[in-house]
């Protein structure tokens, strides 16, 4: 990753978009969750899981990612 | 989940005709925002041969038995969101069939856009954004505004 400069600190919160197609696009995510997945503490149970809505499936997923690995 | 295995479910998605549109954080680092995520969010056409279809392409990428517990009579009945994990835990999907009664299959607008050398199926940028800005998280809020401002949607 190239040394990045700001002007103002504000500058250096701004989100990073990169064009769609473009191979940077494709590096960054591949670097970014390569890291991430290294880093996860997350452990999800195996298998398949049934919920009777998007939001009972999204409370699961929280409860599981505060369990201690 | 990494990047590899990310690639080879949409390919085998592609590759096996399903009907389907990835939405969530994948979908917006496909736009160009690089969001890191454990899971691939989709909605699928919810008639029992793209579900077969799915399950042809899910055991494409991993030979697990356990795939056959996703069912059409459930993803149309009375569990829209099932949530598969790979044996290793190396990536998870979360399929949806209909989210509450805001969206369903039907009604998303669908777009086209460039992955690395294929072409995959999103739900539209101002679907993503109606789905992403009432939701309760906070930082799915913060990309909703992001992407109001990017691609300088109306205030709904």
């Amino acid at each position: 990753m190239p040394v990045r400069k700001f002007r103002r600190v504000e500058d250096m919160e701004a989100p990073t978009w990169r064009r769609p197609g473009d191979p940077a696009l494709y590096r960054t995510m591949n670097a970014v969750w390569d890291l991430g997945a290294r880093m996860s503490r997350r452990v999800h149970p195996y298998g398949v899981t049934k919920y009777s809505s998007i939001e009972q499936m999204s409370q699961a997923q929280e409860k599981t990612a505060r369990e201690p690995r | 989940m990494d990047y590899a295995t990310l690639k080879s479910l949409l390919a085998a998605l592609e590759r096996h005709g399903v009907t389907y549109a990835v939405f969530g954080a994948v979908e917006l680092s496909l736009h160009g925002l690089v969001r890191f995520t454990e899971d691939l969010d989709i909605f699928i056409a919810p008639d029992a041969s793209n579900v077969e279809r799915l399950k042809s392409a899910l055991c494409s990428v991993v030979d697990d038995a356990e795939i056959d517990q996703i069912t059409a009579a459930d993803l149309l009945g009375s569990y829209p969101a099932v949530q598969y994990v790979a044996p290793d835990g190396a990536f998870r999907v979360d399929i949806l069939a209909r989210l509450g009664t805001a969206f369903a299959f039907a009604d998303l607008q669908i777009d086209r856009v460039p992955f690395d050398g294929l072409t995959v199926s999103v739900v539209s940028v101002p679907t993503l954004y109606r789905m992403k800005k009432d939701t309760v998280r906070l930082k799915d809020r913060a990309d909703a505004e992001l992407l109001k401002q990017r691609f300088n949607l109306a205030e709904e």
